[in-house]
């Protein structure tokens, strides 16, 4: 079927030279896998904020030129040495995070932090020779946390790729590498909200709205959601939302107001912002004896989180997560089959639509707080 | 049965009429019980840290003269009106805190605060009628927590004693009603070590040996127990600990070294100092992925837990407890059924034992560090 299988690839990416700068459409080189690799033809990509935050690179160390983008589906070119677990022709999806399936955190229930391929921001190669698959005119082109889904094909480590059901349409599932996965993840696995509870979502991003729609599935009676901007209240109510607060509608803290409107507290609380004083409300919002408050967004590297010990001696529980707790290779394939047999819906997280030629729009959108997921078509 | 039934018992009594001054044995008038109160033959109690706590007042709204004592186990010798669970001649545990059976907490699977008899410190007399059931000369004496085991008789709230089998030594099994089933109820339904696994008990006191007992019960293969005090690692040894770290012995902080002890983290960590530091140190050396930390001990009113956010978004879960999460009525019976059953050793905490003449030792061995659990026996 591949007929390139070996070859180096030719093809468009949307190559990022400087922090901050548009994306230039370039024409890069793409080396064949090598071991435990695997070449594959992205079909769809959108955009995530963790590439727009390392895009700006503000504060941290810039790694330019780059090729971003880690939601996406793709099909199977080829694969390199030792690769059993896909083969050409599959559908899959590249995730940022993988899944070795043989250290301590793998073969625990509960991690999702594989100590091989956990995430990492800081390289720029990928793992078995410390190079780079990309060049353009023999000069390398970094790698973005082992996926770089702006490009017509990409080189992923095998643990970093999901076999998923070929009849997924790969238009809304890609949405699924990321940012919906880790909100879904955080009500689903780890909030895990029982039928009929109250739930408070802080941030009503993609995120923050996917973590409501995790609490509509579990069949939570009453999805609060928090935030800053009340343009985003009507939106929520597609994802199960039935009741919104306004932190700045309010003298006294966000917490008091939201234990005042549940009798005590809600059962459970999923903070989906990263701003440090959310993350303080979303705990202390919570219902004493029973209640469950679970983090998700990532804060300053200097944040400091600080509550009342009362607070935990009262028998509330704080938990974190990290992309929803979902092991990448083990469990997306069911959570594809969620939205498969219409338990998950997908559709909605999806405002906009560009080819790939206008990713900088994708950029514009997400930097103006506009739309929640713009899927990048690759060949149109 | 009875003929003292309806009638007010003279006894003898340990009185605190001062904070901080040792206990006087005085004659003291026991009215019978009022409505869902029942009137309790106290055949040995015990001394716990929080008695002391309260008796020396230090910083807190003094409640003098006042009957101490909430560790204990006793007999039925009348019941009030409405009481239909408890009989004249059932042995029980009073606790100073209840299950009303009916409230949300007591409904909550999870939760063991009950809504109307939670602990309170601050009051001194029934709920019933806002009066005490002690006098001396028609002068009312306080109660504690609702219990005041320090008198040959007490009078208690129904919901605030459980039933337990009249088999069971009762010299043994009053430990039961406070500090040993906070630290065992810490472990087993709490933090819940798998069996295997690796255990830091932050706090060799008797709460934190009976935490340690709960690791031992659930087969875990480390227990490190954590103490600035060496003198009480030989103790320890009985209790399960395998390993001692004593925090004044390094230069970097305790959770360092505990990590390093143990390939990046414990398991579980469960916190029995009340110590703030301690309590940070214990959520931060549990593993990241899976790693869980309980805080037991209270801590003063005015510190501030602080820790950085990754630790949550790198899957490390924070709890705290109160009462072991031990539903009093509910959950207590079965507790002494563990120790009947030979799964749980209480002998090994009573290192010393008095009659009610010598109470006042048992408060010098405590302030003095001396002891685990002295009892005290009501016949001498």
């Amino acid at each position: 079927m591949s007929g390139t299988a070996g070859l180096v690839i030719p093809c468009k990416a949307a190559v990022a030279w400087e922090a901050g700068k548009p994306l230039v459409m370039e024409r890069v080189e793409v080396a064949p896998p090598q071991a435990m690799e695997v070449r594959m033809k992205v079909k769809y990509t959108s955009l995530c904020h963790t590439d727009l935050y390392f895009w700006e690179a503000k504060g941290q160390n810039p790694l330019f030129p780059r090729i971003f983008g880690h939601e996406a589906a793709g099909v199977v070119e080829s694969v390199g040495e030792g690769v059993s677990d896909v083969a050409v022709g599959d559908h899959v999806l590249p995730v940022f995070t993988g899944e070795c399936g043989e250290c301590s955190h793998c073969q625990s229930e509960e991690s999702n932090m594989c100590d091989l391929l956990r995430i990492n921001t800081e390289r720029g190669v990928m793992l078995s020779d410390g190079k780079s698959r990309f060049s353009i005119d023999g000069s390398p082109i970094n790698h973005f946390l082992g996926t770089s889904t702006f490009s017509e094909y990409t080189v992923v480590h095998a643990g970093c790729l999901v076999k998923i059901n070929p009849l997924a349409p790969m238009d809304k599932v890609c949405v699924l590498s990321c940012g919906i996965s880790t909100g879904l993840g955080a009500t689903l696995n780890v909030a895990k909200p029982k039928q009929g509870s109250s739930v408070a979502i802080f941030g009503l991003g993609a995120v923050g709205l996917a973590a409501a729609e995790g609490a509509r599935i579990a069949g939570a009676s009453r999805i609060i959601g928090v935030d800053l901007n009340p343009n985003r209240f009507e939106e929520a109510k597609k994802f199960g939302v039935n009741e919104f607060v306004n932190p700045k509608d309010h003298d006294r803290p966000v917490q008091q107001v939201i234990a005042e409107m549940t009798n005590g507290g809600v059962d459970r609380s999923v903070e989906c912002t990263g701003n440090i004083n959310a993350m303080v409300s979303a705990f202390e919002c919570v219902h004493d004896g029973w209640g469950v408050a679970v983090l998700v967004g990532v804060p300053n590297k200097d944040a400091v989180f600080m509550t009342k010990p009362i607070n935990l001696l009262n028998e509330r529980t704080l938990k974190g997560t990290f992309f929803g707790n979902y092991k990448p290779r083990s469990d997306l394939p069911s959570v594809v089959d969620m939205y498969m047999n219409k338990k998950l819906e997908v559709d909605k997280f999806i405002t906009h639509r560009v080819p790939f030629s206008d990713i900088n729009k994708a950029f514009d959108l997400m930097v103006k707080g506009e739309g929640l997921r713009c899927i990048i078509s690759m060949e149109e | 049965m009875s003929s003292t039934v309806g009638k007010v018992i003279r006894c003898k009594a340990a009185v605190a009429w001062e904070a901080g001054k040792p206990l006087v044995i005085e004659e003291v008038e026991v009215a019978p019980p009022q409505a869902m109160e029942v009137r309790v033959k106290i055949i040995v109690t015990a001394l716990c840290h929080t008695d002391v706590y309260f008796w020396e007042a230090k910083g807190q709204t003094p409640v003098f003269p006042r009957i101490f004592g909430h560790e204990a186990a006793g007999i039925v010798e009348s019941v009030g009106e409405g009481v239909t669970e408890l009989k004249p001649g059932d042995h029980v545990l009073p606790v100073f805190t209840g299950e009303c059976k009916e409230c949300r907490h007591c409904k909550s699977e999870e939760s063991n605060m009950c809504d109307l008899l939670r602990i309170n410190t601050d009051r001194g007399v029934m709920l019933h009628d806002g009066k005490s059931r002690f006098s001396i000369n028609g002068k009312p004496i306080y109660h504690f927590v609702g219990t005041s085991t320090f008198s040959e008789y007490s009078v208690i709230h129904v919901g605030c004693l459980a039933k337990i089998n009249p088999a069971a030594p009762m010299d043994k099994v009053c430990l039961l009603s406070c500090g040993i089933s906070t630290g065992l109820g810490a472990t087993l339904n709490v933090a819940k070590p798998p069996k295997g696994s690796t255990v830091a008990i932050f706090g060799l006191g008797a709460v934190g040996l009976a935490a340690a007992e709960g690791a031992r019960i659930a087969g875990a293969s480390r227990i490190i127990g954590v103490d600035l005090n060496p003198k009480r690692f030989d103790e320890a040894k009985k209790f399960g600990v395998t390993e001692f770290v004593n925090p004044k012995d390094h230069h970097k902080p305790v959770q360092e070294v505990l990590a390093e002890m143990t390939d990046g983290g414990v398991d579980r960590s469960v916190e029995c100092t009340g110590s703030i530091n301690a309590m940070i140190s214990a959520f931060e050396c549990v593993h990241d992925g899976w790693g869980v930390a309980v805080l037991v001990g209270v801590p003063n009113k005015d510190d501030a837990f602080k820790t950085h956010p990754m630790n949550f978004l790198n899957e490390k879960t924070l709890k705290g407890t109160f009462f072991g999460n031990y539903k009093p009525r509910t959950d207590l019976p079965n507790v002494v059924e563990m120790y009947m059953r030979k799964e749980l050793e209480l002998e090994k905490f009573i290192t010393h034992e008095v009659c009610l003449s010598e109470i006042n030792k048992a408060f010098d061995y405590m302030l003095k560090g001396e002891s685990l659990r002295c009892i005290i026996r009501m016949d001498g």
